[in-house]
């Protein structure tokens, strides 16, 4: 997702880098964001049908993003401009525990010109999050406003 | 109206309203360097020479303002245990520092689980702002125990 455009067609798939959650990490994520008991307290989560602390869907998707612009996938100079109009389809698959490594991914379906904008695109983008044995734990279709290279 | 506790204490058509939630500029930073340091988040010129016209909180971070504000509001005190997903989410309006935001839930759609006792409770989310302007929608279907019936 560069902004010579090479990377911005459909299939284009990125590598975000991988996230290792921590106990503390979770819990002062969801005590600000998502404050449920099987998100927050030890003791409730270990009596909840989850069996112990899990991190929030929300702390899942966060790190996404957050992998997606180190990577550069957005951002100054980029073409996808990282602002998105909304999501589709996100699903929280397998809870995400504590000490669980989640390794991060992009990959652009499709794109379309905006007629109200012109020379930008609208890319609509498969995100996962997957274990190391590849099982998917979190996915969803993202959607971002893109500026088309000069000349396309 | 009570909060309602059980799968069976929701009804289509039921709405709440929950707030308010006054987002500060520093806390759209915090998040923002945290979890999305991008331009519009981060630098007021540069947001403001984007397509979001100033400075804004990143969409994640209005996504948990609303998920706190349903989670204290009705989860906590109903028998809730999680969500699968999200169907949609679209943002509407940009969240600028010092907005104040208030959650409205709708109850859209209860289907019981075929096989355990649970059921799924598929509510709209509407996040607004303090003029009135929806800023985020979001439909998602949450897990709840059924009643010992």
């Amino acid at each position: 997702m560069s902004a010579n455009g090479k990377d911005m067609q459909a299939g284009a798939r990125r590598e975000l880098g991988s996230h290792t959650f921590t106990k503390d990490e979770i819990i002062r994520f969801a005590r600000k964001y998502d404050p449920q008991p099987f998100h927050i307290d030890p003791e409730a989560a270990a009596q909840s049908a989850f069996g112990g602390i899990i991190a929030s869907g929300w702390h899942t998707v966060a790190i996404w993003m957050k992998l997606a612009v180190a990577s550069g996938a957005f951002g100054p100079g980029e073409g996808a401009s990282g602002i998105s109009p909304g999501f589709e389809d996100l699903r929280w698959l397998k809870p995400v525990r504590p000490g669980m490594t989640l390794h991060y991914s992009t990959e652009i379906v499709s794109k379309r010109s905006l007629a109200s904008r012109p020379g930008w695109d609208l890319v609509t983008i498969h995100n996962e999050a997957r274990e190391a044995d590849g099982t998917v734990v979190m996915s969803f279709i993202g959607k971002v406003f893109a500026k088309r290279p000069e000349g396309q | 109206m009570d909060c309602p506790k059980y799968f069976e204490d929701f009804s289509v058509g039921q709405k709440f309203a929950f707030g308010h939630y006054e987002l500060t500029k520093q806390e759209i930073f915090a998040f923002a360097r945290e979890f999305d340091p991008q331009p519009h988040h981060l630098d007021e010129h540069a947001a403001g020479a984007s397509m979001l016209g100033g400075l804004s909180a990143s969409g994640w971070q209005v996504g948990g303002i609303a998920m706190r504000l349903c989670a204290e509001h009705l989860l906590n005190k109903a028998k809730a245990v999680g969500g699968a997903g999200v169907e949609e989410c679209r943002w509407l309006k940009p969240v600028r520092p010092g907005d104040i935001l208030r959650l409205e839930v709708e109850i859209l759609e209860l289907t019981p689980h075929p096989r355990r006792l649970v059921g799924f409770v598929k509510m709209l989310w509407s996040l607004f702002n303090q003029r009135e302007q929806t800023t985020r929608i979001v439909t998602t279907p949450i897990i709840a125990m059924r009643g010992a019936t």
